[in-house]
């Protein structure tokens, strides 16, 4: 019966094992001749599906790829934190010649693994790490933030707008910040009294999911924020925000504010409660690193995104345009050049 | 040990000395009410709170001053901590100490939300409290089913996040909701099917099981997600809405009404779940012999009970409930499917069946408590002006709950004798 026992288990453990290596894209048939340049990712918690900052990176190895045939690209995901360390050596000892760790919670152990291995090139996608071989990519989503803040609080009927993040890390704090900013803002200009709920930026306290993958949780804070009257919410969540176009969907006038990519083809479904999106333009600045990394030439230093090299920026309104008066557009955009010339400055303890 | 029969050891001296449990709980509220008094000493006089009963009934949202209040709350808590610990006047163990925790921590929520524009939303609150609890009502109860036959269910997480994935898909496919309900509690119990085949079949440690499991599920549906959902998700991932039924009259009772009787299918589904299962497994020859079969399978063979095939099909059961579990986070709540959307839930309700001492109702209770921090959590933030208490630390909330609930209310607990004993005839 023992033996029984050591089969059934062994062939459990093997069919677990099968299905979680089919989730890290299989290699390419060539992928033993060693000419190939491996682009390895990282993902957070979220995963490559995250319809947030994991899918841009991975978008942006999949366009490196495309245009350039020697590029390799695969990923691990990081099922947890405690898998990022496992992950970063993995990625190492197979041979990839660069590693892109993404998402702000991984710096320290991305840190640790670039001083452990100085011949290996890294991109930090949303950290900063002060290293030869790392380059740090970051975005100022503070600013297009702000825009949709104020954008926001011209839109909101009932006079309360809301904000909620993920976890309390600057990556995500950064966007609460600008928001709550332009809000700010849009009440000196317009004298008017437009209340934030779920984050003061003086305090820095305000509402978290404790998750990036649990939509309920979304879900569940946003209908707090809808029975507080609030009628557009930002949330900050990775796929943990996806709860907060469901939630919205039950209630009138209710719109949500989507981050990273563009709401309207991230979750293409709550496209009509999407006001607008405050992008993170992450695909082409990876794309390029990765390009020319394959080509010799490593970058070093640190990017950030801004709107006036269009790292970061506001989506189109889509099919809620109809909902924004003429002139908030314009206004919008006026400060969008404002910010660019510098005359307006918006700030965050979690800028880069 | 088949009802929560604290007020029976709670007194007795001859078992615990002079620190009885009431005299120490009475110790903790006395504690707890001096904290709220002296909370509530440092309010300004003039703060108001306005607290809403239900949304049918505005005018039920007066504002009154809070301070008042908040004093009298905690005076309330000091008083009933103080007669528990003088033993002298008996009374009623769980009342008291219900009455006592409900004005601490209605005091605590008053004084936190004490600005002038805010109100305290019960009938929110309360709804808010039974859908977070939802999905630890079913999976608790499917960890009673197995555990009480004998059988360690670990795998709930995977059973919850199959039954989310299958539940999505097969709904979204059909156009059905209900199809894709049906869909997910099949799908649960095809991972349960696999808990039981190697557990009792193959006598596998069934605790490695279960965590190996959830690991297979979380990897299956991943892949799963990525090859069929990914890219055409508006015909294999929307987001499915199963009906609020609002029960008439019962639905305006003030507080509780929209909590229990205006809700999702689900929310009905669960409680006559619970009610069904408590009455089975107590008061039926079915639950008799499962609960032989958990506490001494040779006694239950001795007496011709089929020991191995009833534990298969209390586990089978118990996977169509957890497989009910998933589809509340997908259908339920109206969301769409997400790689490991489940976040642990599988874990907390396996928490939560210990909190409930393996009783149904007792996990309905603890569920409801731990849903109850969490809604706390996310209504104080979201307040106006924000939550005077540190984030973090209402994050820490539903957990330090939990502690005090296991640490102070429930005492000892005792898992059923076989509990993850495989019985195979000598």
């Amino acid at each position: 019966m023992s033996r029984r026992v050591r089969t059934a288990l062994t062939s459990l453990v093997a069919l677990g094992a099968v299905t979680l290596t089919a989730c890290g894209e299989a290699p390419d048939e060539s992928g033993s001749d060693g000419g190939d340049f491996q682009a390895c990712m990282i993902t957070d918690t979220g995963g490559v599906d995250d319809r947030s900052f994991n899918q841009s990176v991975w978008q942006g190895l999949n366009d490196a790829a495309e245009s350039n045939g020697d590029i390799e690209p695969s990923y691990l995901t990081s099922a947890s934190e405690a898998d990022y360390e496992p992950n970063l050596s993995q990625a190492v000892s197979k041979g990839c010649e660069v590693v892109v760790a993404v998402g702000g919670v991984m710096t320290d152990a991305t840190r640790a693994a670039a001083e452990a291995n100085p011949d290996v090139f890294f991109v930090m996608v949303d950290g900063l790490i002060d290293l030869p071989n790392v380059y740090s990519v970051q975005f100022d989503t503070a600013q297009p933030a702000f825009l949709a803040g104020y954008l926001a609080a011209g839109t909101s009927e009932t006079g309360k707008v809301a904000t909620f993040g993920g976890m309390k890390i600057p990556p995500v704090t950064i966007f609460m910040d600008g928001f709550a900013e332009g809000v700010a803002h849009y009440n000196r200009e317009k004298d008017a009294d437009v209340q934030v709920l779920g984050w003061n930026p003086e305090t820095q306290e305000g509402s978290f999911a404790d998750s990036f993958t649990d939509q309920s949780a979304g879900r569940s804070l946003t209908q707090n924020f809808l029975s507080q009257d609030a009628d557009v919410i930002l949330p900050v969540a990775g796929n943990a925000a996806l709860g907060a176009p469901s939630a919205a969907e039950g209630t009138e006038g209710a719109k949500v504010i989507w981050v990273d990519f563009d709401g309207c083809e991230a979750a293409e479904q709550y496209c009509a409660l999407f006001l607008t999106s405050v992008m993170k333009n992450i695909p082409p600045v990876v794309a390029d690193t990765v390009t020319e990394a394959q080509a010799g030439e490593n970058r070093t230093g640190s990017f950030i995104g801004t709107l006036e090299n269009d790292g970061v920026g506001l989506a189109p309104y889509h099919e809620l345009e109809s909902e924004v008066p003429a002139g908030l557009a314009d206004e919008v955009s006026a400060l969008r050049e404002q910010i660019i010339d510098g005359t307006i400055t918006v700030d965050s303890p979690a800028s880069p | 040990m088949t009802t929560i029969d604290v007020a029976e050891s709670a007194e007795s001296t001859a078992l615990h000395g002079f620190w009885t449990r009431s005299r120490k709980v009475g110790t903790v509220l006395a504690v707890l009410g001096i904290a709220v008094f002296l909370i509530g000493l440092t309010m300004t006089a003039g703060a108001e709170a306005s607290v809403r009963f239900n949304l049918t009934l505005p005018e039920a949202a007066a504002a009154f001053p809070a301070k008042p209040v908040v004093l009298t709350l905690g005076a309330v808590a000091v008083l009933l901590g103080a007669l528990l610990l003088t033993g002298r006047v008996h009374l009623p163990f769980g009342l008291t100490v219900g009455v006592a925790v409900a004005a601490v921590v209605l005091a605590l929520l008053i004084w936190a939300i004490a600005r002038p524009g805010n109100t305290l939303q019960i009938d929110t609150v309360l709804k808010g409290t039974m859908l977070l609890a939802l999905p630890l009502i079913f999976g608790s109860l499917s960890g009673v089913l197995c555990e009480r036959s004998g059988i360690i269910n670990v795998g709930i997480e995977g059973q919850f996040l199959a039954g989310a994935f299958t539940g999505a898909l097969a709904g979204t496919v059909t156009g059905s909701p209900w199809v894709g309900i049906l869909a997910a509690t099949v799908a649960g119990a095809l991972v349960t099917f696999v808990l039981a085949a190697l557990a009792i079949r193959y006598v596998v440690d069934q605790v490695v099981l279960g965590v190996v499991l959830n690991l297979l599920v979380l990897g299956l549906t991943g892949f799963l997600f990525d090859r069929i959902m990914k890219d055409n998700e508006s015909a294999t991932n929307l987001a499915m809405r199963v009906p609020e039924w609002q029960i008439p009259i019962l639905s305006d009772i003030p507080a509780i009404g929209p909590a229990l009787f205006g809700q999702n299918v689900f929310v009905y589904l669960a409680l006559v779940l619970v009610a069904l299962v408590y009455v089975m497994l107590f008061h039926t020859r079915w639950g008799l012999r499962t609960r032989a079969v958990g506490e001494h399978p040779v006694a239950a063979d001795t007496v011709g009970i089929k020991v191995n095939s009833l534990r298969f099909r209390n586990v089978l059961i118990a996977g169509l409930v957890s497989g009910l579990g998933g589809a509340f986070l997908t259908i339920g709540e109206a969301l769409p499917f997400s790689e490991n959307m489940t976040d642990g839930k599988g874990f907390i309700a396996l928490a939560v069946l210990i909190v409930g001492r393996w009783n149904p109702i007792g996990g309905l209770l603890g569920a409801l408590l731990f849903g109850f921090a969490m809604q706390i959590e996310q209504f104080l933030s979201s307040v106006p002006g924000g939550s005077p208490v540190p984030s973090e630390f209402l994050a820490m909330l539903p957990y330090l709950v939990t502690i005090v609930a296991v640490a102070g209310l429930i005492g000892r607990v005792r898992a059923p004798a076989a509990d993850g004993k495989p019985y195979t005839k000598a």
